[in-house]
């Protein structure tokens, strides 16, 4: 049984009059477990596909199973409900609450599951913990480096046990060297049994994953598996 | 759980701000404020007038030539009435079965003096030994007249706390000789302090013998006032019934004439003069409501404002999993904390100004329930109504716009 089965989908966009296909018919399947590059450049329909396997939209036409409920006809509170709990977010920006501390933004997913107060603080020092902060749980946003900022949107992600991290361009906003410790940290996080999917423009990046879905004018134009010895990062 | 956790954000989004979440809150405790002082005020000033009425009991009627006059038209109607003499008095007393007690009265304004004092404009009320049982109001020292009293025409009075405190501060009053108008009266007792209502004492007057009021100022021009007291509440209406069947055919008023006299009780008084200041109340409210809802509109264009800038907030918090009713409660929350807590110092300050100024025209006020309750639901209903819109917006936010939102 699949982690993540598309059939078909289909993503149109109507600007003004014209009607713009951002996916013309992707049909995935991913298993548990699997570490997935999504590879494209800008305007490919790479952050379309990225946003309905993350359930932040759905698509015009097509299916999509995730741990094999359909997804792709929930409405909005289903969905949220999806992303809190089957799916952990990554951003190029981190996308932390500039005003909370480490610690609150990794508790974040947890308010809205309605855990305790006990619980939240439990298993959000735990996930700060897994990415290495668990000295800096009271720093705001502000008062953390570029990688320090992407380790805690990591916790925040993992904090709830998500079947799925999706990281969209992880390494987009940070230095060559910070990139590398960040993708180690994914790497070791699938090691761990995570599935992985991240979404990038970069080859070097890309080649972290056992496999590369190259995505071109709205369509899976190569899906490769990575040979071990053509991958990066350590094992 | 949650719930606890959104009115905590909610809290500490308005601390970030704070010069602003002041600034909005200053519109509504301004609105609130002024609702709350007119209201506390205007049921100070209600509240003063029933006291003083229920002086006069919940079975008890007066009759008069005339009580109430509401417009110009009437007061040339009415004046051209027949007095009520005291044949009226007899035939009720003998034909009003369900009146328990009836007492005549006459006023008149005098002079009085005590040695070389003296005080002007005093209300002289001639009355009957009963006046005392009907009329609620507490001897504080000596005695009320007795039927003896008015029966042999004593020269008797019975004198109000302002004429007690003007003449006798420090003396024992009781055996002392006043002169009301040019006779000499001796002081059997003193009525309990009543206060005063708007700026005038209401312990201005004194009380002779109605007998000997008539023999001195002669039968009164406007008639006697008759307080009756009912045999009970319950047959209030019957028994004023009786009095006015009574009247009406010994004034002969035909059958399809509308009586040439007024029958009052506190209850109607009360009646009339809150319908008399309805449409006035009901503006000042109205007007002061004005600024509440100027509070609400700051409210709406503030939180407004904090919608658009936290867009990327909500962004973040739909795509971890906030749902929409999440969103919305934290924004409504945020309004909610805005107007409630403008409310709760809107109604605070309301009550002071109001007693301060009800305080000007001798009187006090407690804070009532329906002020509070009124100052809460406005708040609340503010918060609520310009609350709801912004907050809808944020919940309805696409989270993928919202993300990408700079």
């Amino acid at each position: 049984m699949p982690l993540i089965e598309t059939k078909n989908l289909w993503k149109t966009y109507q600007m003004g009059t014209e009607e713009v296909h951002a996916l013309r018919g992707v049909s995935i399947t991913i298993e548990k477990g699997e570490y997935v590059a999504i590879m494209g450049p800008s305007g490919s329909g790479k952050s379309t596909l990225m946003n309905l396997i993350g359930c932040l939209d759905t698509p015009s036409q097509g299916e999509y199973f995730l741990n094999s409920r359909k997804v792709s006809q929930m409405n909005d509170d289903e969905l949220a409900n999806i992303r809190n709990r089957e799916i952990g977010f990554v951003f190029q920006t981190f996308n932390l609450l500039p005003r909370a501390t480490a610690l609150h933004n990794v508790e974040l997913p947890l308010i809205y599951n309605g855990s305790s107060a006990q619980t939240r603080r439990e298993k959000a020092l735990h996930a700060l913990d897994r990415v290495d902060l668990g000295d800096r749980v009271t720093h705001k946003p502000s008062e953390l480096s570029g990688g320090q900022r992407q380790r805690v949107a990591m916790a925040r992600a993992l904090v709830n046990d998500p079947s799925l991290l999706l990281a969209d361009e992880p390494t987009g906003n940070l230095d060559s060297k910070t990139s590398i410790e960040i993708m180690k940290l994914l790497d070791a996080l699938h090691h761990q049994g995570n599935t992985i999917i991240i979404v990038t423009h970069e080859k070097d990046i890309a080649q972290h994953a056992h496999r590369v879905l190259s995505i071109l004018d709205g369509q899976i134009a190569e899906d490769i598996i990575v040979p071990d010895h053509q991958r990066n990062g350590v094992h | 759980m949650v719930i606890g956790s959104l009115f905590r954000i909610a809290v500490s989004a308005l601390r970030a701000h704070r010069l602003r979440s002041g600034l909005t809150l200053l519109g509504i405790i301004i609105g609130v404020t002024s609702v709350m002082t007119i209201i506390s005020a205007l049921e100070g000033m209600a509240g003063a007038i029933e006291d003083d009425l229920s002086r006069l009991g919940p079975s008890t009627f007066i009759v008069q030539r005339i009580a109430i006059i509401t417009s110009e038209e009437m007061y040339w109607e009415k004046i051209k009435r027949k007095p009520i003499n005291f044949d009226a008095v007899e035939l009720i007393e003998k034909s009003c079965d369900l009146c328990e007690k009836i007492s005549p009265r006459a006023f008149q304004s005098s002079r009085i003096k005590y040695g070389d004092q003296s005080l002007r404009d005093i209300f002289v009320l001639g009355a009957t030994y009963n006046y005392v049982d009907i009329v609620d109001f507490e001897v504080a020292q000596g005695r009320f007249q007795s039927y003896e009293d008015d029966l042999y025409r004593r020269p008797v009075v019975f004198i109000g706390d302002m004429i007690r405190e003007t003449f006798f501060e420090g003396l024992d009053p009781i055996g002392k000789e006043i002169k009301v108008g040019a006779n000499r009266y001796t002081v059997i007792g003193v009525a309990k302090k009543r206060g005063s209502m708007f700026g005038h004492s209401q312990d201005d007057f004194v009380i002779i013998p109605l007998s000997v009021f008539s023999k001195q100022f002669g039968f009164p021009r406007r008639g006697l006032s008759l307080v009756i007291k009912a045999k009970s509440v319950d047959v209030l209406d019957d028994a004023m019934d009786q009095v006015r069947m009574v009247l009406r055919a010994q004034r002969h008023v035909p059958f399809d004439a509308p009586d040439d006299f007024d029958i009052v009780t506190a209850d109607s008084i009360l009646d009339l003069l809150n319908s008399l200041t309805k449409i006035f109340r009901m503006g000042l409210v109205g007007i002061s409501s004005i600024s509440v809802v100027v509070g609400g509109i700051v409210v709406m264009n503030i939180m407004m404002v904090s919608v658009t800038e936290r867009t990327r907030e909500i962004g973040i918090r739909k795509s971890v999993g906030a749902r929409r009713r999440h969103i919305l409660t934290q924004f409504l929350f945020e309004a909610l904390a805005l107007t409630l807590s403008g409310g709760l110092v809107g109604i605070f300050l309301g009550y002071v100004i109001a007693e301060a100024l009800v305080g000007m025209i001798d009187m006090q006020i407690t804070p009532s329930a329906l002020a509070i309750i009124a100052g809460l639901s406005i708040s609340t209903g503010t918060g609520l109504i310009f609350g709801i819109y912004p907050a809808l917006k944020a919940a309805r936010m696409d989270p993928i716009k919202a993300l990408s939102y700079e």
